[in-house]
């Protein structure tokens, strides 16, 4: 039923789907993890900020994605924006948690001692908070952008889709191949990016590699 | 005594004896919301002056506000009223974060940084007051050394990867980093076991020997207090100063039941606490190594009072006692015909301790030992208890590491 | 009914709308909403919504039976805990879109291609909270249990069970509120529900179907989401419920896997 012949002759097509997919990829989380870092910060210091913060990124999770692009198209039209918009927004919740976990999880003796050695407040949260809260922010960075590269291929119905584009063309064209090159590299693409995500989250943390006593 | 010195580096102090600040509470206060003066951790009108260079131990109950007095001091915790005074500047006026860069701090859980390794943490103050890299990994190696770890085995592991004891010790190098004239250290030994905590205590006193900072220490521990303080201030639920003095003088003349019941009943012992087996002079065992002439052995034990024969090695390195009868008539000593029995007690170790382990191995006599483990000499339980009888509060040189006698 | 991506130059050409178009925006969609020839009918909101519901309920309790009993067993006997990581993984990564249009050769159009991938994917959350809850219980009280005499099932279902329904519990709510979420999607495989409008709405240029449609999904996603804090609130014992919030805090809801396509 997979017609590898048409794969063989259309690899060009594939390819700019499978670049369009990680373009749109890198550039919610990116942005939602921009975002995110700052609304984190603040909703991790300001304590009372967290629940509005929370909710309303909440509330934006769980909105079914064909309905929030939906929302937007009239609005933004059928464009990479609108997809953005929708990708970042649902990128926040999960990293904006995991921002806010991380600082939490800081040890207070370690902030004790890094207050009374006379770090002033920008020099703790980069050389001590931020380090120490890598390794949860990077698990959240992995999830979020697993699950982005699942929800872009929902956008194929605004006309972006990257991957899913094949998806929806095959569909449309009751063409199996082009579902199946879709299906399969979709789930490929999203495997491959838990995994390298995952090995450059240890290279960053090469101290919870370390044995312990 | 640095070797590679940039140019731009700021004025290096001198590495020993960097020099010590004195420390004043005047009338210090802390109380917490509208609370009334009894609650946990409230201080009440808290005034002491430390001399430079001094040990002063904080001690007293649970909730008596000696770790809220230890962190007015860098300002972690700031005074209702009153003024802290170091080097004659109350610490209020001067910049925090300067301020507390100058002063080290020794927390029981360490606080090290887990992301970085030992040296980097050793080297956080330096790196933030501007020192080269070269001087910085300079300091980490000698400090590293001085707490008794092996730069070149601990400068690049992380803490996880230490034991307790050995973080604890990380923890005092950190502190002592920047060399400042003021260590604060609150129950620095409490995570550890008891035969760690000793070690690491009489170490710590063996460095202060020679560092001589003013340093403020608290514990909950009596003995620990006793055993390490120049100076004790004892204090009570609500924050009061109950009594300020010299540890001889706690144990004496307690100023109030409540430091009397708080020393605990059993003083006349814990005098014991206040003379350390380097006060003593140690007796004179019969000493022989391997392959000695027995006959000539025999004879030396004639008089000796102890009647044992203590065998050493070449380094004078103890092997283990000998009874005089399992002695043959004739020819070489033979190894094995020691019986190690005795513990081994160092010259800061206290008579209590002392004490404590030769009636725990049920021994006569424990022998002293020199850092490198060569024999000073052996002290009796009797010469221990003669200290008990004594009634000479005056307490002998403490920080004297070789001992009151050097042996050949 | 296959046509799903949209054909409106109109639509092609959307330029950023001024506020007061964003006003008629709506109006037009509530416009449509208040429509009575919208409400009857087999196109009509009570049967769409009845259709979204029936497929959702379907496939949430499909995967209660399969992965409940799963994740309790292995959350008991300690066994195989390696199956409920794969799981976990696995349902994280595939993308929604891919696993409902994944049976379309084998199951064709329709109901049941959408059911089937709805069901796999309620499973993960389920699975993987069931373990979680039977995990996370203090192991004295399991003790405390077998030493007076209960057997396996009994301490199962005497005191495993109930400890750990608040995190069951939760991992339903997220199965049901992602199969609500999902079964949007199964319109493009011209399955029926409230994603019919969206995706007609696209496929004919109809504005204000497409955003009355995605008002009427997130409405009910959003319902879905308050009546299961509630059916929580009420089904956990209230001595249990202080220290549910606090193991929810590591749990969360990434122990979800995906979200809402």
């Amino acid at each position: 039923m997979i017609d590898l012949r048409w794969i063989g002759g259309h690899l060009g097509a594939i390819g700019d789907s499978l670049l369009q997919h990680v373009l749109l990829t890198v550039t919610a989380v990116g942005i939602g993890f921009a975002i995110s870092l700052v609304l984190g910060l603040i909703a991790q210091r300001v304590r009372w900020t967290y629940g509005p913060i929370a909710a309303t990124t909440g509330l934006l999770y769980t909105i079914p994605s064909l309905a929030l692009f939906a929302f937007l198209v009239p609005f933004t039209g059928l464009s990479f924006l609108t997809a953005e918009i929708g990708l970042v927004s649902y990128t926040l919740l999960i990293l904006i948690r995991n921002v806010v976990a991380g600082l939490d999880g800081v040890p207070p003796d370690v902030s004790e001692a890094a207050v009374a050695m006379g770090l002033t407040s920008r020099q703790r949260l980069v050389r001590v908070e931020l380090p120490l809260a890598t390794p949860v922010i990077v698990a959240g960075i992995r999830i979020a952008t697993v699950t982005t590269i699942g929800l872009v291929t929902v956008t194929g119905i605004i006309g972006q889709g990257g991957l899913g584009q094949q998806i929806f063309l095959g569909l449309q064209l009751a063409f199996p191949t082009r579902i199946y090159v879709g299906v399969v590299g979709s789930i490929l693409l999203a495997f491959l990016a838990d995994v390298g995500l995952l090995a450059i989250q240890r290279r960053l943390t090469p101290w919870t590699q370390a044995g312990g006593r | 005594m640095s070797v590679t010195s940039d140019p731009a580096d700021p004025p290096a102090p001198p590495t020993s004896s960097g020099g010590a600040a004195t420390v004043a509470f005047e009338h210090v206060t802390k109380v917490y919301g509208r609370a009334r003066k009894d609650t946990p951790g409230a201080v009440d009108d808290l005034s002491l002056s430390v001399p430079a260079g001094k040990i002063c131990i904080l001690v007293g109950p649970s909730g008596c506000g000696k770790t809220t007095s230890l962190k007015m001091v860098n300002r972690l915790i700031e005074p209702t009223s009153g003024r802290i005074l170091i080097d004659g500047v109350d610490a209020a006026t001067r910049d925090v974060t300067e301020l507390r860069r100058g002063i080290g701090y020794v927390i029981q859980s360490t606080g090290l940084f887990p992301h970085q390794t030992i040296g980097q943490n050793v080297a956080v103050v330096p790196r933030l007051l501007g020192w080269s890299a070269a001087r910085q990994t300079e300091r980490t190696e000698e400090l590293l050394g001085l707490v008794g770890l092996d730069p070149a085995r601990y400068r690049d592991r992380y803490p996880s990867q230490l034991s307790g004891g050995e973080r604890q010790r990380v923890g005092v190098a950190r502190a002592l980093a920047a060399d400042p004239p003021v260590m604060l250290m609150d129950e620095p030994f409490g995570a550890v076991d008891p035969i760690v905590r000793d070690r690491l205590q009489n170490e710590f006193l063996r460095l202060q020997a020679e560092l001589a900072k003013t340093i403020l220490f608290v514990t909950h521990d009596i003995d620990e207090a006793i055993k390490m303080g120049d100076l004790v201030a004892v204090m009570q639920v609500g924050g009061k100063l109950a009594q300020f003095g010299t540890p001889a003088e706690i144990l004496a003349a307690p100023a109030s039941n409540f430091v009397a019941r708080f020393v605990g009943a059993d003083r006349g012992l814990k005098r014991l606490s206040l003379f350390r087996v380097g006060d003593l002079t140690p007796a004179r065992p019969v000493m022989a190594r391997p392959g000695d002439d027995v006959e000539e052995i025999r004879r030396n034990l004639a008089d000796d009072p102890i009647g044992y024969l203590l065998v050493v090695d070449e380094e004078r390195r103890p092997i283990g006692w000998v009874d005089p009868i399992d002695l043959p008539a004739t020819g070489p000593l033979a190894r094995e015909l020691a019986t190690p029995m005795s513990p081994f007690l160092e010259p800061q170790t206290t008579l209590k301790d002392a004490l404590s382990m030769l009636l725990g191995a049920d021994v006569q006599a424990g022998i002293v030992i020199d850092p490198d483990q060569r024999v000073l000499g052996s002290v009796t339980v009797d010469a221990i208890t003669e200290v008990m009888r004594t009634k000479g509060q005056r307490r002998g040189p403490r920080h004297d590491p070789a001992g009151p006698d050097e042996s050949r | 009914m296959s046509a799903c991506s949209p054909s409106n130059d109109a639509l092609r050409r959307g330029p950023r709308r001024g506020a007061a178009e964003s006003v008629s925006i709506l109006e037009s969609a509530v416009g449509w909403l208040s429509n009575p020839a919208h409400w009857q009918g087999t196109d009509g909101v009570p049967t769409r919504l009845l259709e979204h519901v029936e497929l959702s309920a379907l496939a949430v309790i499909l995967a209660i039976l399969i992965g409940l009993p799963l994740g309790l067993a292995i959350g008991h006997t300690g066994r195989g805990s390696i199956v409920v990581v794969s799981i976990a993984n696995i349902g994280r990564a595939v993308p929604s879109v891919a696993l409902i249009v994944a049976f379309l050769p084998i199951l064709g159009l329709g109901f049941r291609t959408t059911l089937v991938a709805l069901v796999l994917l309620a499973i993960p959350p389920i699975v993987t909270n069931a373990y979680a809850g039977i995990r996370t219980i203090d192991p004295d009280l399991v003790e405390a249990a077998r030493s007076v005499g209960m057997n396996g099932r009994q301490v199962l279902s005497q005191v495993e069970l109930p400890a750990a329904l608040p995190i069951v519990v939760t991992g339903i709510r997220t199965s049901a509120v992602q199969v609500v979420a999902t079964a949007t999607l199964g319109a493009i495989v011209a399955g029926g529900g409230l994603g019919r409008y969206i995706v007609d709405g696209f496929a004919l240029g109809d504005t204000p179907r497409i955003v009355a449609g995605a008002v009427l999904v997130a409405g009910l996603a959003i319902l879905t989401e308050l009546v299961f804090a509630l059916i929580e609130r009420l089904v956990v014992s209230p001595g249990l419920r202080a220290e549910r919030d606090g193991a929810r805090q590591d749990l969360g809801r990434s122990s979800s896997a995906t979200t809402p396509a």
